[in-house]
């Protein structure tokens, strides 16, 4: 209370002792504006009237009140944020709530991997199905896993992404900080890891990799998987690397054998030649051509034959001198450094080619794929690129209503069978693969998979089931989905966007028409109605000429509002697509006549001129869409030129088109306004004639001459600043014959 | 004009428009007929023929074009239709079975009793066009002739033949279909573009500004028709 006597200066009298705060069981804040609550006061809704105007001068002065209630909102704070710590302490939860649990697998290449994308399964569910991705560290200074360990991750990812989970490679030579940097980057809250007996990771530094871990995942809980006992079931090698590792071994063989042959030679010629070299080549191209084992059994190899051939005694294992010995031990060991580094080095060098290749892939498609701002095209964009990636067909299906139905594929749009659409409403339901390869209705031709975007399904892609064996492919294909997910989650969100777009745009037009039929229907028909009113009222004491003149009024303001009917009657056809469109031969002469007929009663003090050839083409158009527009260029001209000026209409020919053009003398229209001028319920400000309806006849006339395949433009100022010309041109037809009598 | 009145039978469904049409009838000098139905106008045509008929047609028991159809039977007189501005093809049509011309809505008192007496005077029988003035313009039906200001206007055969059955139609409305077939035959009747051609012949040769027909005027979408303002016939 002395804090409140110190701001205000006043003693407040109705108080409660600090203490009630601390005792109280919770605490609300009743809070208003100062402004509000000098209003009540003034309203005499605090005190009685003498009371209120006392307190308001003193106590409820406005910088008073704002100063307390900052008091007041903090004093809330406090009490809010001891209230949360209790609530976290009670909890046992230290350190920030998260907003949302999010799980990173990290698994390494082996059979233990799946049992650690089980577990990560396992703890999403029991997270309320959150998001969990399944992470691989690729080790760029490592060589890359063998093609067992290699086929196990791969298996890995797949049950990853059958179970719902998303996957991603990492790159970074320190997978601590490589993972961590991850687990910050994405809010990760749960991080899994394995810890097998047989862990490559087992130290680091001294330390286990699970150690380093807790060290480093604040904020992050850190969950640790046992090796089980389940059998194991080895991967089966693949073929192809199968052959390509004997055609290696034996290729060393050949290059150790050549390696001899020279050596021999070499030998001949000379005694004393450094024949160790020669096999040191071997070695070396082993490794190059070949890669790490190669390389190895060529340094054996080589050792052995030259230890055998060329080591006295010859053709014996058996090594005579003791400075052989030296030479035969550092040969060995050269021989087997070389192999081993030139064959790492060649075997990074097709890792990182391999992955340049997928890369390069995987970026032209994503150029497609976010080329295309449509959904059809990036379905068909899509479909197009796993076609690619698998060298199979490719679908792509969308919702369609309650279903899904293939939109999109590649080559063709595939007929798909009843149990394949089962499999492809399976994936879409469920969100997870399904389809052959999967475990939900393996018995189908194809396999689907979701495409699941940041914030929602947008579809699903199947691929041709034979088309998908290879592992690399697969790799691929699933980075393709998830570009391919996100592309199409945009295109939606565009389209969306645009349909906002389009119904704003509408919302104006109505509220633009609302207010013109308002506007422009009221004001003629005051008119009528104040005449005739004056009218009967009035008559005994009228003279004839005010009689007259009211009459006049009557006439021209139902004309007036009988043009602005028709006017929004033709934007009604043009909008509706209601248009009917007849049309003829037309000498665009005879219509420019018939609409200056049209306004003649209408022109007051001004001409119109005519300037018209007396041999002029005929154009294709519908007579009454063209003299409708030609009238309401002409009536706008009228009502934005002075009294006795004039209006040139002229028609002729250029190489294509038949040119109408009309021109007033009036003020002429704002360059930055000229492109707007055929926009509906665009009016300019100083219209000489208020009978201008809504804005709407330009824009009617823009849409009836194009509606006909003509154009039309306005330019201003024409001459001396002043004036407009508005241009129509309508294709001459070349099948427009000028017959002669 | 004779000692009685002229009868002009007004087929309306509208109070309104009879209530402002009887009146401006009786002032020009007519009896206005009141009838809010097809039947019934059917039926007083056929008991006490009028002199004329403006028919609006849209009617609550039956398409007006029927009507005029049905009247055409047994009643010769002038037929003038109400229309609106945007239905061309229905003014096609009604000119096609018989009705002597249109006035579009809403219309003005004055253009509608203008439309009316061309059209009585179309259908005084004892009237016959032969020779026609119109300012410096002379066309001598009985000798095919044309001349402006004594002087020869030369006109190929066809364009004698448009223009006289222009003229002969006196103010009413040809439509291009009639024209065409009239002329060329029933087998041009969507070739207008002879029409246009032939039309903008004449009245390069007829026309004092060509560019400002005042002899043949253009109904948009419709037709031609042979009205100047200050025409006399003998």
């Amino acid at each position: 209370m002395d804090v409140v006597w110190k701001i205000t200066g006043v003693r407040q009298r109705e108080t409660v002792p600090d203490s009630a705060f601390s005792r109280a069981d919770d605490i609300e804040l009743v809070d208003i504006t100062p402004d509000e609550l000098r209003q009540r006061l003034a309203e005499g809704k605090v005190y009685l009237p003498d009371t209120a105007r006392l307190a308001a001068t003193n106590f409820f002065k406005p910088e008073n009140l704002t100063a307390l209630r900052e008091l007041a909102l903090r004093r809330m704070a406090l009490t809010v944020d001891d209230q949360l710590v209790a609530a976290m302490r009670q909890k046992g939860v230290e350190g920030p709530w998260a907003a949302g649990e999010r799980i990173v697998v990290l698994v390494a290449p082996g059979p233990e991997a799946d049992a650690l994308v089980r577990a990560g399964k396992r703890l999403s569910d029991m997270m309320m199905d959150a998001p969990w991705t399944v992470a691989y560290i690729e080790r760029p200074n490592k060589p890359s896993p063998d093609a067992a360990r290699a086929a196990a991750l791969g298996a890995a990812f797949k049950l990853a992404d059958q179970l719902g989970g998303t996957t991603v490679v990492l790159t970074g030579d320190d997978i601590v900080r490589a993972l961590l940097e991850y687990v910050k980057r994405n809010n990760v809250t749960q991080v899994v890891v394995g810890r097998s007996r047989r862990s490559r990771w087992r130290t680091l530094f001294g330390r286990s990799l699970v150690a380093a871990l807790l060290e480093g995942a604040s904020g992050a809980a850190v969950h640790v998987i046992t090796e089980g006992g389940q059998p194991q079931i080895p991967a089966p090698r693949p073929r192809t690397s199968r052959a390509a590792f004997w055609r290696g071994e034996i290729a060393s063989i050949g290059f150790v054998g050549i390696a001899g042959l020279i050596a021999a030679a070499v030998d001949q010629l000379h005694q004393d030649a450094n024949l160790a070299m020669i096999f040191l080549v071997s070695v070396l191209a082993s490794g190059l051509a070949y890669g790490f084992w190669p390389a190895v059994t060529a340094a054996a190899l080589s050792a052995l034959a030259y230890n055998f051939f060329f080591l006295e005694p010859r053709l014996s294992f058996v090594i005579g001198h003791a400075t052989d010995v030296l030479t035969f031990v550092v040969f060995f060991i050269v021989a087997m450094a070389t192999g081993w580094l030139t064959g790492r080095v060649r075997d990074q060098a097709v890792a990182t080619s391999r992955r340049a290749t997928a890369i390069t892939a995987l970026l032209a498609a994503s150029r497609r794929l976010s080329g295309s701002a449509e959904r059809g095209d990036t379905a068909r964009a899509l479909a197009e690129q796993l076609a690619a990636a698998t060298g199979g067909q490719a679908v792509v299906l969308l919702p369609k209503g309650e279903d899904i139905a293939a939109v999109a594929g590649s080559p063709n749009l595939p007929a798909l069978g009843p149990g394949d659409l089962a499999a492809a409403r399976w994936t879409w339901t469920h969100g997870e693969a399904a389809g052959a390869d999967t475990g939900t209705l393996p018995n189908a031709a194809w396999t689907f998979r979701p495409l699941q975007g940041a914030r929602k399904r947008s579809g699903v892609a199947g691929v041709e089931a034979k088309a998908m064996r290879e592992e690399e492919s697969e790799r691929f294909v699933l980075a393709l989905l998830e570009q391919g997910a996100v592309a199409l989650e945009r295109a939606e969100l565009a389209a969306d966007a645009a349909d906002a777009e389009a119904l704003r745009r509408s919302d104006k037009l109505r509220s633009a028409l609302l207010n013109s039929v308002s506007h422009d229907l009221r004001t003629p028909l005051s008119t009528v109605l104040g005449s005739a009113t004056t009218l009967l009222e009035y008559r005994d004491s009228l003279d004839e000429a005010a009689k007259a003149d009211l009459l006049t009024s009557i006439r021209e303001e139902a004309e007036r509002l009988n043009r602005y009917v028709g006017n929004l009657l033709d934007m009604t056809r043009l909008e509706g697509e209601g248009l009917d469109i007849r049309n003829d031969w037309v000498d665009v002469r005879d219509v420019l006549g018939a609409a200056a007929d049209r306004v003649s009663r209408r022109l007051g003090g001004r001409k119109i001129s005519r300037d018209f050839p007396s041999d002029l083409a005929f154009v294709k158009a519908d007579t009454t869409l063209l003299e409708q527009a030609l009238v309401n260029i002409l009536e706008n001209a009228v009502a934005y030129s002075p009294d006795s000026s004039t209006i040139e209409l002229a028609a002729y020919e250029d190489r294509n088109n038949v040119v109408i053009s009309i021109e007033d003398e009036g003020r002429g229209i704002p360059t930055s306004e000229l492109e707007r001028v055929f926009e509906k319920f665009r009016r300019m400000e100083e219209s000489t004639d208020r009978g201008k309806g809504a804005g709407l006849g330009l824009a009617i006339s823009k849409g009836f001459v194009e509606a006909m395949g003509g154009r039309i433009a306005a330019a201003s100022p024409i001459h001396e600043g002043r004036g407009t010309r508005i241009l129509i041109s309508l294709p001459k037809d070349a099948s427009a014959q000028r017959l002669s009598a | 004009m004779s000692g009685h009145k002229q009868r002009i039978l007004v087929v309306d469904d509208e109070p309104q428009i009879h209530r402002f049409l009887d009146r401006a009838l009786e002032a020009a000098g007519f009896e206005p007929v009141r009838v809010e139905t097809g039947r019934g106008a059917l039926s007083e045509i056929a008991h006490r023929p009028p002199d004329a008929v403006v028919l609006d047609l849209g009617l609550p028991d039956m398409d007006g074009q029927d009507v005029l159809r049905d009247l055409r039977v047994f009643y010769a007189g002038p037929v003038i239709i109400l229309s609106a501005r945007d239905r061309e093809l229905e003014k096609i049509e009604a000119l096609d079975a018989g009705a002597d011309d249109y006035v579009e809505k809403p219309f003005g008192v004055g253009e509608l009793l203008a439309r009316l007496r061309v059209a009585l005077r179309r259908h005084r029988p004892s009237k016959q066009i032969e020779v026609i003035h119109v300012g410096d313009l002379v066309i001598d039906l009985p000798r095919r002739m044309v001349t402006r200001s004594g002087e020869m206007v030369r006109l190929s055969p066809k364009e004698y033949d448009l223009l006289a059955r222009l003229v002969e139609a006196d103010g009413r409305v040809l439509t291009h279909k009639d024209l065409l077939v009239s002329l060329w035959g029933p087998a041009h009747a969507e070739d207008t573009q002879y029409l246009r051609v032939f039309i903008g012949q004449l009245r390069q040769k007829i026309e004092p500004d060509p560019s400002a027909p005042r002899l043949i005027l253009t109904q948009p979408g419709v037709g031609y028709r042979f009205l100047p303002e200050d025409m006399i016939a003998t």
